[in-house]
């Protein structure tokens, strides 16, 4: 695991070397300015910070409603305006978001607003909600200009033109900033408007599911039809409305709404919050909901979302669906709504269209619950988008395939008791209690099941406004209420039933006790906010991030480690072959090399993305580039890909196999100038190569025939099941009939016990291939000579050889055996005369002066056997005369002895020494395409075992050249290996062989029987 | 309950994993409320229950966390056997699957929970087979180590649903070391027995002696509003066939 969480690393000092320790590419530790404006104004992620300024803010005295008030001031506030694709935003907050600032303004200024969210006084305006936009003109030649909106929009059709006057909504803003810098605000503010006028009514219709137009609708349309507000207003809301002061409240709300605008057009004043504190009315919890969480914006982005994607998957079914159907009956049952079909209804197609449109996040059991409780106060519709704002930025990751979101916030949880409460901590780690099991649910469920129902809503008001930061302080405040009575509880039973009757007398007064009645009048459950509030208003958003960020390495190992294990023990039969070291180890390779390769297409994108933009100058591009999400494919953070594709294969196998690595790795294919525009300061990055810093891997035939044999099912791509399963038939059983059995396998590509002429030459190619690099393993130090099956003497040791260059020899032999002991496909079908032209061309020569480049290209030039056999010591090297590093010296030529027809199954072992240059020839005859033949499994068995070397190369060298375990990094030649290391021909001096067999490898139609892919000589 | 003198009482931590659907809830309300029912807890990660099991010796207090049902819930489950001492590993009888997930389980629990845990292997749904619907009448009479021949003589008979045999979970069993049952939560079949052999099997040196006033409560951890009625007073009664 240590591997994996290492490549976040790797990965980031890629892009900045000099970055050391910030995490460039972690979103988390580093967030993109975008995401950061994002999240403070709680807009979709299609929006960007294009431009800001300084600004002061004046909302004209509030009109009738309040009364006589001074006309002339209004109220002022000081912020900045932001300026995105389609939002025009003011806060009071101090933040910054331009290119040019660090991003430490940035995210600080996150951490003071306590969660991002729409805290301070302000407002979020959509583009299209703005009327009419003027300049003013004020004498100190400063920028002044006026905001007319569309508030009150949908009711003005039935209007006429003088009256809707009354209502009109216009602030006025000055603009501090060099004039220079106004000007472009209000270019990009005049584009932005005209680009946003066609989303007027989309405007309209999504305002028009508001209950705070009903709220406030004309006298003229007093019998108009609310909008939906939930099952509420079917099946009552939950709680006494006297009690809950709900008339009183609607009534606060309704005056705010008139003076300040409503949904879209909402200024957020003091006022604002303070009414959300004391708790929502019924009518209106929906709305204020959407709006603080931000999910109208998402809702206005795409208003038939929820009912396209119904429409689109009518009758489908998922598992998903099937694990919904079983919680829907399970969900607040106590609710009258969902002991009826209308309930359930929206309950299961919220759930539903939520699945389809986020397959990653699917369903998870306690959604159920959570959009149980938001439909009780608003529709379908605004339920389904402000799921999806919980799931994407509220509570990120609680619901995902991993829950390493829930899983994370309770180790922070668990920090912050330890940290604000140690007496408490101390008591629970004596007594073995494991926090997180009681307090899981309140998170999980955002305390909607684990409090009576009208305190839940109450916490979720703020946790809206306020961000996630509230469910921390809320969890505090309840362990330090209980906190003595939790002191005696001794077990998780003892624990729970502490809490369970705690929260079963929320409304209860929490000084029944006291003489003052007005104490006696403050309930449990206000004594719960104030201490959640004031007592921990020292946890803000900030101490969540940063102990989100602390304890996430730990939280994603524990995630991966069991995954692993599950994994590892669900991968069937074959697994058993192999080592749980090698199986751990597999694991780690597989997934590894998926995140990297995942991580570095991300980064190369965003390098691409950043240079593009800067060529072009464009800001909303280089805004756009800016990266989310970089963090993908760890196996901890829910489901990314677990198929591996050829590439990656290569890069599997790269990173544990010698002579998988590239011999002439190509050039760095990025631009090495290229730039990235960093988080506030320019800099450079390094080039990424596309194999990260990982050696780049060899493409070769073996490689994918390997590929394809692993492939079981031939779906292009691997799983780690089927990697297991390829790998366990190299290493598992560990004996050479097996090996030699499963190269034959390669080979033999239609499974009928047969391998081609071809297949001889690329098996032969391939043993040159695997061995370039040397043997592996404990190589046979015997200097004995080995005795073929057929009394030959093998190609043995020769003193002072090493043993990597004696296995030239063995490939060479291994091939001219193989086609002596070939069975012919026809053998009645020899033909003769016709032989001689092809045999011909097929006999290498020595060295030839001779330039010949038609000859070198010829595919069919394939150098072997030339030599002499009775030269002992000497035995079938190819070409071996080849002057070293000769570029001309695989030229082939008409050979002088024209093959003689010698009839293919003679192997009278006594003839043989004396007719050896006949049987070179012969062998050549036998490389004709027109003499089909081939080897089966016991002739190639037997020319293996006929070697001493193959022999050790099939019993250790090869399946010990997958270093699964300890990798490459110890082995010699980690680093791409230079041509020097390579025992092929070229580095020993002959050339010509080599090129004698590229050159019969170069693809060329009119030569399959040869063409063996040696792309590894020549590239 | 005719002692005069209360015996000594310790309460037990028991995890039940399994694979989805197999019944654990179902077991687990059987036992505590002797009841069979549509599940209609909403559970969030874990369900926690508590039920007594009066022993000769002693009285062990079972607090029970029935852990959800859905997979991805799964890497939540350490939290909840950490400290453990005793398992219910749950397979379904009739689905093969089910068995190699409560393997997988076994093996996590195994290398993952506090050494000296107790295991058992609970093959559900014996109702379903020929021979639960044989022994279903005689629900709580024997363990299942006499049910072998019964079992054999059901698996030829038509509309067997049963597809794994008790030969092969018990072999599993022993060569794991676990205690093996198979039960109908349906019928009550064998279910108390599976508790009650759990708590004989319970090493005395691995028991802590309950304390405190707080700790006689059995108490479930889910919202009052939400509760079902269900009384809490599985912690006072006493099903436990001893
Ligand atoms: N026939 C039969 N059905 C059972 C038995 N135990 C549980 N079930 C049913 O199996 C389904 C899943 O049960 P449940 O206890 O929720 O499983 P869990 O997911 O493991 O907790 C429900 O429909 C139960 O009624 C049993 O012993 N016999
Ligand atoms: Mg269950």
């Amino acid at each position: 695991m240590l591997s994996l969480s290492s490549f976040v690393q790797k990965a980031q000092q890629l892009l900045d070397p000099t970055q050391g320790l910030s995490i460039s590419s972690d979103p988390d530790r580093n967030p993109s300015k975008a995401s950061l404006f994002q999240s403070q104004f709680r807009l979709p992620s299609s929006q960007h910070p294009l431009y800001e300024i300084t600004a002061e803010l004046t909302i004209p005295p509030a009109n009738a409603t309040q009364g006589d008030r001074d006309r002339d001031r209004g109220f002022q506030y000081a912020g900045k305006l932001h300026l995105s694709e389609s939002f025009l935003c003011f806060s009071t907050t101090p933040s910054s978001f331009l290119q040019s600032a660090t991003t430490a303004t940035s995210s600080i200024f996150t951490g003071q607003t306590h969660g991002g969210g729409p805290n301070g006084n302000g407002f979020t305006f959509p583009l299209c909600a703005i009327r009419r936009v003027e300049r003013l003109h004020s004498a100190n030649f400063q920028f002044a200009l006026a905001i007319t909106t569309w508030n009150g929009v949908s009711q003005e059709a039935a209007k006429d033109k003088d009256k809707k006057e009354l209502r009109e909504q216009r602030i006025t803003l000055q603009l501090a900033g060099s004039r220079q810098a106004c000007e472009r605000f209000c270019d990009g503010l005049k584009r932005g408007l005209r680009a946003n006028v066609g989303n007027v009514a989309k405007l309209k219709r999504v305002i028009a599911e508001c209950y705070s137009e009903y709220l406030l609708r004309p006298d003229d349309q007093k019998n108009a039809v609310p909008p939906d507000a939930g099952l509420g207003m079917l099946f009552k809301y939950p709680g006494d409305p006297k009690k809950l002061r709900d008339r009183a409240k609607m009534r606060l709300w309704a005056e705010y709404l008139r003076d300040n605008g409503r949904n879209a057009t909402l200024l957020r004043q003091p006022t604002f919050h303070k009414l959300i504190r004391v708790g929502l009315p019924n009518r209106l919890r929906g709305e204020i909901w959407e709006l603080t969480s931000g999910s109208i914006y998402l809702r206005l982005e795409n208003p038939t979302l929820y009912a396209d994607t119904l429409a689109e998957f009518q009758g489908k079914e998922s598992l998903a669906i099937d694990e919904i159907e079983k919680d829907l009956n399970r969900s607040l049952p106590e609710y009258p709504g969902f002991q009826s079909d209308e309930g359930i209804g929206r309950l299961r197609r919220v759930l539903t269209a939520y699945s389809w449109v986020n397959a990653d996040v699917g369903y998870c059991q306690a959604m159920n619950i959570v959009v149980a409780a938001l439909l009780i106060y608003m529709s379908e519709t605004q339920a389904f988008f402000l799921l999806s704002a919980l799931c994407d930025r509220l509570v990120p990751g609680y619901y995902s395939t991993t829950m390493y979101g829930t899983l994370l916030d309770q180790k922070v949880f668990e920090a912050l008791v330890e940290r604000t409460m140690p007496i408490l901590w101390e008591h629970l780690v004596r007594s073995d209690v494991q926090l997180s099991v009681v307090s899981l649910p309140w998170f999980l469920s955002l305390y909607i099941n684990s409090m009576p129902l009208v305190f839940a809503f109450r916490v979720l008001d703020v946790f809206f406004v306020e961000g996630p930061k509230v469910l921390f302080q809320v969890g505090l405040a309840i362990l330090r209420i209980n906190g003595e009575e939790l002191l005696d509880a001794a077990d998780d039973g003892a624990f729970i039933s502490v809490l369970k009757s705690y929260f079963a007398r929320l409304d209860e007064s929490a000084h029944p006790a006291s003489e003052n009645p007005k104490l006696r009048a403050v309930t449990k459950f206000q004594e719960l906010m104030v201490v959640a509030f004031k007592e921990f208003s020292g946890i803000t958003h900030g101490t969540i991030t940063e102990l989100r960020l602390k304890n996430k390495d730990a939280v994603l190992n524990n995630i991966e480690s069991f995954a692993k294990r599950t994994a590892i023990r669900n991968l069937g039969p074959d697994s058993k072959l192999l080592s749980s070291d090698e199986l751990g180890a597999l694991y780690d390779r597989f997934y590894g090399v998926l995140y990297e390769r995942q991580q570095r297409d991300q980064l190369l994108k965003q390098q691409e993305q950043a240079r593009r933009a800067k060529a072009s100058r464009s800001r909303i591009a280089e805004a756009a580039s800016e990266g989310h999400g970089v963090e993908k494919g760890r196996v901890g953070l829910g489901p990314s890909t677990s198929l591996m594709d050829y590439d990656a294969f290569r890069e599997f196998l790269a990173a544990m196999c010698k002579w998988a690595i590239s011999d002439s790795p190509a050039a760095p294919r990025r631009d090495p100038v290229a730039e990235q525009r960093g988080y506030g300061s320019t800099r450079r990055a390094e080039p990424l190569s596309p194999w990260g810093s990982g050696p780049e891997p060899a493409d070769h035939e073996f490689l994918q025939r390997l590929f394809r044999n692993w492939d079981t099912d031939a779906a292009s791509t691997l799983t780690l099941q089927k990697v297991v399963s390829g790998m366990a038939r190299i290493k598992g059983k560990r004996d050479i009939m097996g090996s030699i059995n499963y190269f034959f396998e390669l080979y033999d590509d239609d499974g009928d016990g047969k391998v081609d002429r071809e297949g001889i030459l690329r098996m032969s190619e391939a043993l040159l291939f695997l061995s370039r690099r040397g043997l592996e393993g404990a190589s046979s130090s015997s200097p004995a000579l080995a005795l073929g099956p057929d009394g030959v003497v093998g190609p043995g040791d020769v003193p002072g050889q090493p043993v990597s260059e004696r296995f030239l020899g063995s490939v060479s032999a291994f091939i001219r055996r193989c086609f002596e002991y070939a069975d012919p496909d026809h053998p009645r079908n020899q033909p003769d005369g016709s032989v001689q032209d092809v045999g011909s061309k097929l006999q290498a020569t020595r060295l030839d002066e001779d330039p010949a480049g038609e000859e070198l290209a010829n595919p069919d030039a394939f150098a072997i056997g030339d030599d002499d056999d009775d030269d002992d010591d000497d035995d079938d090297l190819l070409a071996m005369d080849s002057p070293p590093g000769s570029p001309k010296a695989a030229a082939a030529r008409p050979s002088s002895h024209p093959p003689p027809a010698l009839p293919a199954n003679d192997n009278n072992p006594t003839a043989r020494r004396s007719v050896s240059k006949a049987q070179s020839e012969k062998a050549n005859i036998a490389l004709d395409p027109a003499n089909p033949l081939h080897i089966t499994l016991p002739t190639f068995r037997m020319v293996v075992l006929a070697d001493e070397l193959l022999e050790h190369f099939f019993e250790t060298a090869f399946p010990a050249s997958f270093h699964v375990i300890e990798g490459l990094a110890s082995a010699a030649s980690a680093s791409p290996a230079g041509a020097s290391s390579l025992t092929t021909f070229t580095s020993l001096g002959l050339g010509g062989a080599a090129r004698a067999i590229s050159g019969a490898a170069a693809p060329s139609p009119a030569a399959p029987a040869a063409a063996c892919a040696a792309c590894w000589t020549t590239s | 309950m005719a002692d005069s003198a209360p015996k000594p009482s310790s309460s037990v931590k028991l995890v039940l994993l399994g694979e989805a659907a197999v019944g654990k809830s179902s077991l687990v309300l059987r036992f505590v409320s002797n009841d069979f029912q549509e599940n209609k807890e909403p559970t969030i990660g874990a369900a926690f229950l508590t039920q007594k099991c009066n022993l000769p010796t002693r009285t062990i207090k079972f607090e029970i966390w029935d852990t959800a049902g859905q997979e991805r819930f799964a890497s939540l489950a350490p939290m909840y056997y950490r400290n453990a001492q005793a398992a219910l590993v749950v397979y379904d009888l009739t689905k093969p699957t089910s068995l190699i997930k409560a393997k997988h389980w076994v093996a996590e629990l195994q290398r993952q929970a506090s050494p000296g845990i107790v295991i058992a292997l609970v093959g559900n749904k014996l109702d379903l087979t020929n021979d639960g619907a044989a022994g279903g009448g005689a629900a709580g009479a024997g363990a299942c180590d006499d049910d072998d021949a019964a079992a054999a003589a059901g698996e030829d008979a038509a509309g067997d649903a049963r597809k794994i045999t008790t030969e092969e979970a018990k072999e599993y069993a022993d060569e794991e070391g676990l205690l093996f049952f198979e039960t109908s939560a349906k019928t009550g079949y064998n279910v108390t027995e599976v508790f009650t052999a759990i708590a004989n099997a319970i090493p005395e040196t691995s028991l802590k002696t309950n304390r405190g006033p707080g700790a006689a409560h059995g108490a479930r951890h889910e919202q009052p509003g939400i509760d079902l009625g269900r009384q809490d007073d599985g912690a006072s009664r006493d099903n436990c066939a001893c």
